[in-house]
């Protein structure tokens, strides 16, 4: 069960950027927490996941408008923000 | 007087207020001034805000002058864990990615505190996303163990216990996703418990893996963390797990004398420091002096617990952790380029080393090829711990076992070693896994370091929970202990 993985692989799914040092130590340390998973391979499981579910059901709310948090409150805690408005680099070039 | 407010349980402190001899403005102060003169040496808070504490005192003052008080936390202070949201407070969740942001907005709990009349009191340490069992975690500052300076507090919740044993602050508010209230509690020798799910909406509360997070009560005896409990449960349509208020939860609890305590096969052997059994089973000969009915039960798949919680809690956590982007809040990296790449640089400047390895363990169980043989074999576990513990607890009405294999260990002893550290949690798990309330309460020492039990319940017992930890604690003289600083 616990083969190997590919780090660069997972840092670039996660979006992580990881240095050599960090990819050894991360490498050694998810093998060794992979093993420890190995007593669920070989467990005698049910064929459902049906009761891993802590709540019956969800409670939903009627869909109506409610209050939100309001451009000004919401780009104040913006990295970044300009004319009211969240703003990012540049995702597409307007040079064709 | 008021050198001494600090040793006061909440229920007493609100006896005085309502009487008329104390203000709440003086408890503040006094215990503004334990804060100045403690908090360098334990760490537990983050932040304190002192004129906004002040100012929330006499403006409970004044209600109360006016004869509209709240009701029994009316101008008590309860201390917040840094990733629950207090509008106009920092939330941090003690993490390099989130570290100047204030909350502009409240989460349920503080509005329900702020309707009860209570202080919203500081920002309390934790492990980054409440990642750990040790709150070394924390990219802000350390915290230890006001028992033994020298040892850690446990963690997550490592802020809210030390604040209680420390005398910082009367009641606190935790969260706890596979042991990181009641971890912290049985190491400063405080009382914290986990509701079940769903009875307290974590609307405002930093997602880690939610289908096992939850907010609870953390206090120095088992009365004063009742009084916290019923101010916090209550519907909320914001949380669509929070199904709210239930009788049976708040105000079932029978004769604890007449509790039929389970005691789970081979749980005393697991690795269980001969200390901390010997204050568990004290215990148990305890309630079996008492009356109680104490048996034998068993749990066959409790191994499986720690591994199936290390992969649903990091699946879940890499999903919501995604959200971390430096795009709309949160740190956003210097490093220009791409939206691609200031994404990447963002979450690995904002990150610390256990949010990145649990990231990136969550990645690898989702991932294609592994998902089924991790992630969903999980679930299939998960199903058949919750089961066994429903089938114990249609026979039992607590199970009852140590909450930590053993008394807190020293700052750095286990920092090297992640897989270690996971089994700290090895007692608390299930309870998260199934959904299920459960407390951990003082029960005696190791040496100079506090232990605690751990009582499990059916799903809304915790009057059952807290009735037994308040006749144990009526016997015993562990509540309303606190450290010598």
């Amino acid at each position: 069960m616990a083969e190997g993985f590919d780090i660069d692989h997972l840092a670039k799914l996660a979006r992580l950027s990881l240095t050599a040092e960090e990819k050894a130590l991360y490498s050694s340390q998810l093998n060794q927490i992979l093993g420890h998973f190995q007593a669920l391979a070989d467990a005698d499981l049910p064929a459902t996941i049906d009761d891993a579910r802590v709540v019956d059901e969800a409670v939903l709310r009627s869909d109506e408008p409610g209050p939100v948090l309001g451009a000004e409150a919401v780009t104040r805690i913006a990295p970044a923000s300009r004319d009211g408005q969240i703003s990012v680099p540049r995702v597409v070039d307007d040079e064709s | 007087m008021a050198d001494a407010l600090h040793t006061l349980s909440a229920a007493e402190l609100g006896r005085r207020l309502a009487a008329g001899t104390l203000t709440s403005r003086a408890l503040c102060e006094a215990l503004i001034a334990r804060y100045q003169a403690l908090n360098d040496k334990v760490g537990a808070f983050t932040h304190l805000d002192q004129a906004d504490v002040l100012a929330q005192a006499d403006a409970s003052d004044a209600r109360r002058k006016a004869g509209q008080g709240r009701g029994p936390l009316e101008g008590i202070p309860v201390a917040i864990k840094d990733n629950i949201a207090v509008k106009g407070q920092p939330l941090t969740c003690s993490s390099k990615m989130l570290a100047p942001l204030v909350s502009p907005y409240d989460s349920h709990v503080a509005e329900r505190l702020r309707a009860a009349g209570a202080i919203l009191y500081g920002r309390l340490n934790m492990d980054e996303f409440a990642m750990g069992s040790s709150t070394e975690n924390s990219a802000l500052r350390k915290t230890f163990n006001p028992w033994d300076l020298a040892r850690i507090p446990g963690g997550s919740s490592g802020g809210s216990a030390a604040a209680l044993a420390a005398g910082l602050v009367p009641l606190s508010l935790g969260s706890d996703t596979g042991g990181s209230i009641r971890q912290p509690a049985s190491h400063c020798g405080v009382v914290g418990l986990k509701p079940t799910y769903g009875l307290i909406s974590r609307f405002g509360l930093v997602a880690f893996a939610s289908s096992l997070d939850q907010i609870g009560p953390m206090a120095r005896s088992v009365e004063d963390c009742e009084l916290l409990l019923h101010a916090l449960a209550s519907a909320d349509a914001r949380d669509m797990t929070c199904f709210g208020p239930s009788d049976r939860a708040l105000t079932a609890a029978g004769d604890a004398k007449k509790l039929r305590i389970g005691i789970p096969k081979g749980f005393l052997g697991k690795g269980v420091a001969p200390e901390v059994a010997a204050a568990v089973n004290a215990a148990v000969e305890f309630y079996r002096a008492q009356g109680c009915a104490v048996s034998e039960v068993e749990l066959p798949s409790a191994d499986l617990a720690v591994p199936t919680y290390y992969v649903v809690a990091t699946a879940e956590a890499s999903s919501n952790l995604g959200r971390y982007d430096g795009v709309r809040y949160g740190h956003r990296s210097a490093v220009a380029g791409t939206p691609v790449e200031m994404m990447t640089a963002s979450r690995s400047e904002g990150f610390g080393p256990e949010v990145k390895r649990r990231i990136l363990l969550g990645t690898f169980v989702l991932s294609a090829g592994y998902a089924d043989a991790y992630y969903v074999r999980a679930l299939r576990a998960r199903a058949k711990i919750r089961a066994e513990y429903l089938a114990a607890l249609a026979g039992v009405d607590v199970l009852l076992t140590p909450t930590v294999p053993t008394p807190a260990f020293k700052v750095g002893e286990k920092a090297s070693d992640p897989l270690q550290l996971y089994l700290e949690d090895i007692f608390t798990i299930p309870a998260n896994l199934a959904g299920l309330p459960a407390i951990s309460v003082p029960c005696g020492k190791s040496g100079h370091l506090p232990v605690g039990f751990h009582l499990v319940g059916a799903p809304l017992s915790e009057a059952k929970l807290l009735a037994a930890g308040r006749l144990f604690e009526a016997a015993h003289g562990f509540a309303h202990q606190q450290a010598a600083l």
